[in-house]
């Protein structure tokens, strides 16, 4: 019996009030991959935002269970802290902010709410060298601007570094493809597939089945209008490609 | 402001061919006049204010900076500290002070009169005159420290550097208030003088507590010269900075930057001028302001191109971070153009920090103090990197972070 990692229960949500989330049921276990497609507007992102504690979402109705402790109040830092990790879809510029100074700010906040050392600049160093290489991150663009200047390629190799860094419990991977050609695609593929472990699990949010080619899951969800309305396994992924969205919203209304 | 306890320099007046009556202080200023309007002196017109000079600081590192490596001439409360100095006789560089008797020729009138230069001049209590020979460069930099740590105390000081033909120098001036003494005053009058093909570039950090500092700067540069000039405001209950630069000669550099960062009611100014007179030179104005906890932060800089002086390159900016609703900026970049080939812009923007950013740094682990901390080195990072010297920039990094 695997372990269970995460669990949403009646999840509601609203931005604005406006509601987003209406009633989203989810598990995760260690070790497993899931993936989370659907049309545009149906809360993909939402889900995102707000398992990462993005305050600008307003949890209304439900629970979130994180490794045994309710989240939905806890700050963005602290969820970090206990190994929830998103990759953005959009990953924000900090101009003047080295990224290795900031991930090394990152490591040494964490280090420092579990009552540990700050890490050595030697071993720093070594962990960016070891965990860059999986990305093929260029070594100049450790030294850079957090994602200044960054092509839309760099900027989704940056998240998978970011995560290879913090090492998380969860990571959910927002939209990770869109922007990404071919070859970048199967890069950062290949980095989420190394971190994979039976400790960690997976969240791939995705518009497409292609990413799901090279990150296979081991469950897919169907969000439409803020709720789960059909999971299955890697075949349905492939089966929505085919058909679309539409064949499951009308099942839904009959 | 009350100054009937203060007393003449004598030998200011045995030296000097200044007639001290004569040298009317003139109106305090109003909130009326264009050049005073930000800034609020209530606080400081209420003192009663005295120039009783005595020594209270032991050690220079009670004031809380980093210890201090080579040259270093310390005033304390208006008067030359010789036990905190550590004064290296340097062969190409003289150095004179007015208490030592050894400047005989202070007839100077001051070239812009005001209300507290008139002030500066007529209660002078030091003031040192630093020469370097022509043909130098001086790697080292060179500190001046103005340390006020008596209640109530007035300093009126002067520093005046003359860079001779081809020479270099780097300074850094330490405008200090201990913490322990409050509603003193630091009036202090730079004047700088740079001979042809000289540089000098001055570090300025201005760490007051609750003493107030303002500082009158005048640089005449002649041509082929560089000055460059960054000014760091950490704390104080009002900082004000007057830089007039006038570029008299062709191809010349001029360079002013600074970070100010008040918080809670203190209120940092700075005001600029550079007067380009002549053409083909070159001028770079790069304020940022970090203003949080009813902080006001006030930048007035005026780039003057005069008729003839054309292919004039200029460009002047002011940015600043507003960290809540209570804080305030007033920024006023002004172009004076009076000459028809110019390259010139000016610009100021005033905004918050991104909630999307500041997110993005929340969700990787770091707390929101820590987040902004890193926002803000960010935002001021342009500004700070214009000092080499990784030391002091940590320092001075600190003290305006506030850490």
């Amino acid at each position: 019996m695997s372990e269970l990692l995460i669990e949403i229960k009646d999840l509601e949500c609203n931005i604005d009030n406006q509601k987003i989330l209406q009633g989203l049921n989810l598990k995760i276990n260690k070790g497993e991959v899931h993936a989370i497609m659907g049309p545009n507007g149906s809360g993909k992102s939402t889900l995102s935002s707000v398992l990462a504690g993005n305050d600008n979402y307003e949890v209304t109705n439900g629970s979130i269970n994180f490794l045994g402790e309710e989240i939905s109040e806890m700050s963005p830092e602290e969820r970090s802290w206990k190994g929830m990790f998103l990759a953005f879809q959009y990953p924000v510029e900090i101009p003047g902010v080295s990224n290795i100074n900031f991930l090394r700010t990152a490591l040494n906040e964490r280090n420092k709410y579990f009552g540990i050392d700050s890490i050595p600049a030697k071993d720093f160093l070594k962990m960016v060298a070891e965990k860059s290489e999986l990305v093929g991150l260029n070594n100049k663009l450790k030294n850079r601007s957090v994602n200044e200047g960054f092509s839309g390629g760099e900027k989704k190799r940056n998240e998978i570094f970011q995560m290879a860094m913090l090492d998380p419990k969860l990571s959910i991977l927002d939209e990770t493809d869109s922007g990404l050609d071919i070859d970048a695609l199967k890069i950062v593929a290949n980095g989420v597939n190394k971190l994979k472990s039976s400790e960690n699990a997976t969240v791939v949010i995705t518009h497409y089945q292609r990413l799901l080619d090279y990150i296979v899951p081991d469950f897919v969800h169907v969000l439409h209008e803020g709720k789960i309305i059909k999971s299955g396994d890697k075949s349905l992924a492939l089966e929505l490609e085919k058909k679309g969205y539409d064949w499951l919203k009308t099942d839904e209304n009959i | 402001m009350i100054i009937k306890d203060l007393n003449h320099n004598s030998l200011l007046k045995e030296n000097s061919k200044l007639d001290l009556e004569a040298l009317n202080l003139g109106s305090f200023p109003k909130r009326k006049e264009e050049r005073w309007k930000y800034t609020p002196l209530r606080s400081l017109k209420k003192i009663n204010f005295h120039n009783q000079f005595n020594f209270k600081i032991e050690h220079l590192s009670s004031l809380g900076i980093p210890k201090i490596e080579g040259m270093v001439i310390v005033l304390e409360n208006g008067k030359f500290n010789s036990s905190l100095s550590n004064i290296i006789d340097l062969m190409d560089i003289e150095l004179l002070f007015l208490n030592h008797g050894n400047i005989v020729n202070n007839s100077q009138e001051p070239s812009h009169k005001d209300y507290f230069t008139n002030l500066n001049f007529s209660f002078l209590t030091e003031k040192v005159v630093l020469k370097i020979k022509p043909n130098v460069t001086i790697n080292e930099p060179i500190n001046f420290v103005n340390i006020i740590s008596d209640d109530n105390c007035i300093s009126n000081t002067q520093f005046n550097i003359d860079i001779y033909e081809n020479s270099k120098l780097h300074i850094r001036q330490y405008f200090l208030g201990s913490s322990n003494s409050k509603d003193g005053f630091i009036n202090h009058r730079n004047q700088v003088s740079l001979k042809s093909q000289s540089s000098l570039t001055i570090d300025k950090f201005q760490d007051l507590n609750q003493n107030f500092n303002f500082c009158n700067e005048f640089i005449d540069q002649e041509q082929e010269s560089k000055f460059i000039m960054n000014t760091f405001s950490a704390s104080g209950i009002i900082l004000r900075n007057d830089v007039f630069n006038n570029v008299n000669g062709k191809n010349c550099h001029s360079e002013l930057n600074g970070v100010f960062a008040p918080i809670e009611k203190q209120h940092f100014d700075n005001h600029t001028t550079i007067n380009h007179f002549v053409a083909d030179c070159k001028s770079f104005e790069n304020y940022k302001g970090v203003i949080k906890e009813s902080g006001v932060g006030v930048f007035n800089g005026k780039v003057i191109v005069h008729q003839d002086a054309q292919k004039i390159e200029a460009f002047q900016k002011n940015n600043n971070i507003l960290l809540d609703d209570e804080s305030k900026i007033y920024s006023k970049p002004e172009l004076e153009i009076y000459a028809d080939d110019v390259r010139c812009s000016h610009g100021s923007t005033t905004g918050r920090f991104d909630e999307e950013a500041l997110f993005y740094l929340r969700s990787r682990g770091i707390s929101v103090k820590k987040s902004l901390e890193l926002m803000t080195l960010g935002f001021i990072n342009e500004v700070i990197e214009k000092s080499n010297d990784s030391a002091y920039k940590e320092f001075v990094l600190k003290r305006l972070l506030k850490d």
